[in-house]
């Protein structure tokens, strides 16, 4: 299925983006990336703020292609929306997702299920997410940059 | 350790062919009634089989027979003094636990321990209950999430882990992290590992 489809499936919403709305989305994930090393972070909390940058670099590439994910299974769509624009890794993928349904346990059932070292792979996944999706921008959309 | 080997040929030497995928459609997904062609499909057996097997089983009182307008459905029996314990013993054979233990294989030499807990661990899942999992080990989240995947679909539940490096979870244990040892006071059921090497972890001094 590809993004039309999505779209048709209202799963998508078209939108038009601008270098500002990228460059602040790229900003907002680089912030994240530095605020989760802040020392003394629970590994939960550095987890959800590392998170946060993929997400913020996922949309930034979903905003490039003219889309921004409808309200329902957001976080989802956005993630999924990733084969589709700078075509990741499906093993990135799966992963990250499996982050997002972590922070929603975390959240809601079993306060601390995160390890440490889970949160340097989540630190991890998402610093090298935002530097592919600033590479797929420079080759795909570089009026954007 | 148990290998997956092990388990599989546990649950062939317990039961026939027929037997064993009858059982293990109907006792991992206990609320749940089945009709006759999806066990024949999910079988993979004769229908005449797989007829005879229902039959004696829902004569012993093991399934039940549920008659549903013109259609007929076999379901595990609740009511079989047996149950839980078959429902446990297929679980760890050909279900879930199996399921797992075999998608972990390939990582077995970088994993201590692995073990369900939560809901399905104390026997209160109801239908679609995720699996909780812990590991400790050298394995990575993003190994075990790779190694994981398919086994999701096989069992139809998805599969929720928790990895700690071994000198992570000794710590984390020591300073009374509170998941770690509400999770250690539970009923857990191991895939790899077991009580003693657990115990063994959360003690073990820092190595100089």
């Amino acid at each position: 299925m590809s993004l039309q489809d999505w779209l048709k499936n209202r799963w998508l919403i078209e939108h038009q983006t601008s270098r500002q709305e990228i460059s602040d989305l790229l900003s907002m994930a680089d912030r994240d990336l530095a605020q989760c090393r802040t020392p003394h972070l629970s590994p939960d909390w550095q987890l959800n703020i590392a998170y946060n940058a993929a997400l913020q670099a996922a949309t930034a590439a979903l905003a490039a292609a003219g889309y921004r994910a409808a309200r329902d299974a957001h976080h989802y769509r956005v993630i999924q929306s990733l084969a589709h624009t700078i075509e990741a890794d499906p093993a990135l993928i799966l992963q990250l997702d499996k982050f997002r349904k972590k922070r929603n346990i975390t959240e809601y059932e079993q306060a601390g299920a995160v390890s440490e070292q889970e949160a340097i792979e989540m630190f991890a996944l998402a610093k090298n997410l935002r530097d592919e999706v600033e590479k797929w921008l420079r080759s795909n959309h570089p009026e954007l940059l | 350790m148990s290998t997956l080997s092990d388990t599989d040929n546990l649950s062939r030497t317990l039961f026939g062919k027929t037997r064993r995928a009858v059982l293990s459609l109907l006792y991992s997904q206990v609320d749940d009634a089945f009709y006759l062609r999806q066990i024949v499909r999910a079988a993979g057996v004769g229908l005449g089989a797989v007829q005879r097997e229902l039959k004696q089983l829902s004569d012993a009182g093991i399934i039940q027979r549920i008659v549903r307008g013109r259609q007929v459905y076999y379901q595990a029996n609740p009511q079989c003094p047996v149950f839980a314990e078959l429902k446990a013993l297929v679980m760890k054979t050909v279900g879930i636990a199996a399921v797992i233990q075999a998608a972990l294989a390939p990582l077995a030499d970088r994993i201590r321990i692995a073990a369900i807990y939560g809901s399905i661990a104390r026997s209160e899942e109801y239908r679609g209950s995720d699996v909780d999992l812990l590991i400790v080990g050298e394995a990575t989240f993003a190994e075990i999430v790779s190694a994981l995947h398919q086994a999701q679909s096989t069992i139809n539940r998805e599969i929720n882990p928790t990895v700690y490096p071994p000198a992570e979870f000794r710590s984390k244990v020591a300073a009374g992290h509170h998941f770690l040892n509400a999770v250690l006071k539970e009923p857990v059921l191991f895939l790899v590992g077991d009580k003693r090497e657990l115990a063994r972890l959360a003690k073990k001094p820092l190595a100089h």
